[in-house]
C-alpha cells in the first residue's frame, strides 16, 4: 500500500511540473506580449526603445531557457513573483482571489450533490416510470444545456419579475455580509450546480440499479428492514462510491463553468483572473494561476485514489 | 469422392449495393424502434444538417442585412431640447432594433437591427463544423497515439500518459482558450484546436480498447505466423476497436459545441462568421427588455446539443453496453 500511495505521489508531482511548464511555454508562444501591450497600439507612443527596456525591466528579454530555469528555481521555492498588470506580489492576487472561488466552488458543490443524490435515488426507485423519464430528461437537459446561457436565463427570470436586486458591485464575502452575498451568488451557483448535477445523478441512478439487485440488499430486505434502511443503509452507501471516484472530473467541470460564470457575474476570484492574464499576457499570474488549478485537480484525484485503494485492495494492483 | 450439391448450403458471395442498402435500412430502423431517445436525437441532428446546408434557401433575410424604417419621431427641424431628448429626432430613417418577434422577422431583429431567425440559421453551420470537425480530429490523432502508446508500452506508454494527464489535469475550456489565441481565429484553426485538446479524453479512451485486444490469441496467433507490428495493428487490432472509434467520436461532439459557444461567448471564438455563443453574449445587452437574441441562440446550442448526446448515448448503449453510464 505504502509503495502504491509514493507511485501516485511522484506522478501526480510529475503531472504538476509538466502542467507549469506548459502554461510557462504556452503564455510566451501566444502573439503579443505584456511589455508591448501596455505602451499601446499605436507606433507613435511605443517606439522600439521603449518597448526593448519595458522588456529588459519584465524580464521578457531573457533567452527562453533561462526564462525557464528562473521561473522553475522560483517557484520551487514558492515565489511566484509580481503581477505585471497590478504589480502586487502574485501571492497576494491569489489570496484575494481565491477565496471568492472556494465559497462559489462550494456552494455549486452543495447544489449539486442535495440535488443529485436525491434525484438519482428517486429514478432509480421509480425506475422506468413516468418520474423516472422525466427526472432523466431533465438531466439530459442540464447536459446540453451551455453554462452562460443558464445563468442568463435565470437572471432574466430575477429582472422580469423583480424577485431580488443583484449586489455585482460590492463584491461582499458570505461571511461579511451574507444577505448581499448570497443574492449575488445565487445564480451562478444554481446555474453551475445544475450543470454539474447531471453526471452525477446519471451515474448514481446507474450504480444503485446495479446495487439494488444485489444479493445482500435482497439479505438486508429478507431480514425485514424497512424499504428506507435497505435503500439509505445498504444500497446508497455502496452506489456512492463510485460516484466519489468521478469527483476529479466533477471539479474540474466546476471550474471551467467556474471561468464563465466568474466573468459573467463580475466575481474576482481565480477564474475570472485566468481569463484577465491570459488576455492581458500577465505571465507570472497566468503561470500561477494554471498551476494552483492543476494542483488542486490532481490533489483531488490523489486523495480519491488513495482513499479507494484503502477500501477496495484490487485497485492498487492494476 | 464427387462433390454432392446442398441445396442447404448458399454459395458465399460480397452483398450487393443494394442488399447492402437494404440491410443499413433494416438496422436503421431496428435503432429507431429499439432505441426511441437516440431516434429523436438522430431526428434533431437531421434537421440541424438540413438548415445548415439550406441556409441560405431558408435564411428569409441576409445575415448582415441591416433593416431600417421610417422613424415615427422624426421631426425635420428639431430644436436642441428636442435633439438632446432624443438624438435620432433628425433622421427620417431609423434602424429597426429590437423588433418583436413576427411574421416579417420570425425570432425579432437585434441591436443593431439585424434578423435573428437569419442569424440563427447560419450559426448552425458552425457549430455543426466544430462539432464534427474536432471530434474527427480527436479521434483520429486519439487512435494514433493511443495505438502507439499501448502497443509499445514501457517509457513511451508512460510519458504519453502523464502528457494525457497534464492536459486533463487543466480546464477544458482554458485549454481551449490558450490553444485557439495561438494562431489566427480562422474557423479551420478553432476546429483543429479543439480537436487537439480533446486528444486526451479520446487518447484514454482508444488505448485501453486496445490494451484489451492486444492480450487476446489472435493477436498473438498473428504474432506467432511473423506478421508485423504494423500489420497486426491495421489487420487485427483496428477491426476491434471500431465500436470504441463510433463512441468516442459521438459522445465528443456536443462538448466541442458547448466549447466553441463558451469561448465565443468570451469573445475569443472564430471571426467573420455567426456564432450562437457570440449572439449569446451580444443579446446580454438588452436582456431584460429584449431577451430574444439570447433566448433563441442559446436554445439553439441546447437543441443541437441534446441531439448529439442523445444519439451519442444510444448509440454506445447498442454497440457497447459495458460502457453503459460512463
Amino acid at each position: 500500500m505504502q509503495a502504491y500511495i509514493i507511485r501516485r505521489i511522484i506522478g501526480a508531482v510529475f503531472v504538476v511540473f509538466l502542467v507549469g511548464t506548459f502554461s510557462f511555454f504556452a503564455i510566451r508562444v501566444l502573439p503579443g506580449d505584456f511589455a508591448t501591450a501596455s505602451l499601446g497600439l499605436d507606433a507613435g507612443s511605443a517606439s522600439a526603445e521603449n518597448i526593448a527596456q519595458r522588456k529588459a525591466d519584465l524580464g521578457l528579454d531573457l533567452p527562453i531557457g533561462e526564462q525557464y530555469a528562473n521561473w522553475l528555481w522560483d517557484t520551487v521555492r514558492l515565489d511566484l513573483g509580481t503581477s505585471f498588470l497590478t504589480q502586487n506580489s502574485v501571492w497576494y492576487e491569489i489570496g484575494r482571489s481565491l477565496p471568492y472561488s472556494i465559497e462559489l466552488g462550494v456552494l455549486i458543490m452543495i447544489v449539486g450533490f442535495t440535488v443529485a443524490i436525491p434525484v438519482g435515488l428517486i429514478s432509480a426507485i421509480f425506475q422506468d416510470k413516468a418520474l423516472d423519464y422525466s427526472l432523466r430528461g431533465l438531466a439530459i437537459l442540464a447536459l446540453a444545456a451551455p453554462v452562460f446561457w443558464t445563468a442568463a436565463i435565470a437572471s432574466l427570470v430575477v429582472l422580469q419579475w423583480d424577485l431580488f436586486l443583484i449586489d455585482v458591485i460590492g463584491q461582499p464575502h458570505l461571511w461579511e455580509s451574507p444577505g448581499k452575498a448570497i443574492t449575488w451568488y445565487l445564480i451562478p451557483m444554481f446555474a453551475g450546480g445544475f450543470a454539474g448535477t447531471a453526471t452525477t445523478m446519471r451515474l448514481l441512478r446507474s450504480q444503485m440499479l446495479e446495487v439494488l439487485r444485489q444479493d445482500y440488499v435482497r439479505t438486508a430486505r429478507s431480514k425485514g428492514l424497512t424499504e428506507t434502511a435497505v435503500i439509505l443503509r445498504h444500497a446508497l452507501r455502496n452506489a456512492l462510491l463510485p460516484v466519489l471516484t468521478v469527483m476529479g472530473v466533477t471539479i474540474a467541470t466546476i471550474i471551467g463553468s467556474q471561468v464563465i460564470l466568474e466573468n459573467m457575474f463580475n466575481i474576482p476570484g481565480i477564474g475570472n483572473k485566468v481569463l484577465t492574464s491570459l488576455f492581458a499576457r500577465d505571465n507570472p499570474v497566468f503561470q500561477s494561476v494554471v498551476l494552483i488549478i492543476a494542483v488542486f485537480t490532481v490533489l483531488t484525484n490523489l486523495v480519491v485514489d488513495i482513499l479507494y485503494g484503502v477500501i477496495d485492495p484490487r485497485i492498487r494492483l492494476s | 469422392m464427387s462433390q454432392i450439391a446442398d441445396p442447404t448450403v448458399v454459395p458465399l458471395r460480397d452483398p450487393t449495393i443494394l442488399e447492402r442498402l437494404g440491410n443499413a435500412t433494416v438496422s436503421l430502423g431496428r435503432f429507431l424502434r429499439g432505441k426511441p431517445l437516440g431516434g429523436s436525437g438522430l431526428i434533431v441532428v437531421v434537421i440541424f444538417i438540413l438548415v445548415a446546408l439550406l441556409a441560405p434557401v431558408i435564411q428569409r433575410h441576409d445575415p448582415d442585412e441591416i433593416f431600417e424604417g421610417a422613424n415615427p419621431d422624426y421631426k425635420a427641424n428639431p430644436t436642441v431640447i428636442e435633439l438632446a431628448r432624443n438624438p435620432d429626432v433628425g433622421s427620417p430613417v431609423i434602424v429597426n432594433q429590437f423588433v418583436e418577434p413576427s411574421g416579417g422577422h420570425w425570432f425579432g431583429t437585434d441591436k443593431f437591427g439585424r434578423d435573428i431567425w437569419s442569424q440563427v440559421v447560419h450559426g448552425a453551420r458552425l457549430s455543426l463544423i466544430v462539432g464534427l470537425g474536432a471530434s474527427v480530429i480527436a479521434v483520429v490523432g486519439g487512435l494514433i497515439i493511443g495505438m502507439i502508446s499501448a502497443y509499445y508500452a514501457g517509457l513511451v506508454d508512460l510519458l504519453i500518459q502523464r502528457l494525457v494527464d497534464m492536459l486533463q489535469a487543466i480546464p477544458f475550456l482554458v485549454l481551449v482558450l490558450v490553444f485557439t489565441q495561438i494562431t489566427e481565429r480562422s474557423v479551420f484553426n478553432v476546429v483543429l484546436w479543439l480537436g487537439v485538446a480533446g486528444l486526451a479524453i479520446t487518447t484514454r479512451l482508444i488505448r485501453s480498447a486496445v490494451l484489451g485486444v492486444r492480450e487476446s490469441e489472435f493477436v498473438l496467433a498473428a504474432r506467432v505466423v511473423g506478421a508485423s507490428d504494423l500489420r497486426i495493428m491495421i489487420r487485427h487490432v483496428l477491426p476491434n476497436v471500431v465500436a470504441v472509434l463510433i463512441i468516442a467520436f459521438s459522445i465528443g461532439i456536443g462538448a466541442y459545441i458547448l466549447a466553441e459557444a463558451s469561448i465565443s461567448f468570451l469573445g475569443a471564438g472564430p471571426q467573420g462568421i455567426p456564432s450562437w455563443g457570440q449572439m449569446v453574449q451580444a443579446g446580454r445587452g438588452s436582456l431584460d427588455l429584449h431577451p430574444w437574441q439570447t433566448v433563441f441562440a442559446g436554445g439553439a446550442i441546447m437543441m443541437l446539443v441534446l441531439g448529439f448526446n442523445l444519439l451519442g448515448d444510444a448509440l454506445r448503449d447498442v454497440l457497447d453496453p459495458r460502457l453503459r453510464g460512463a
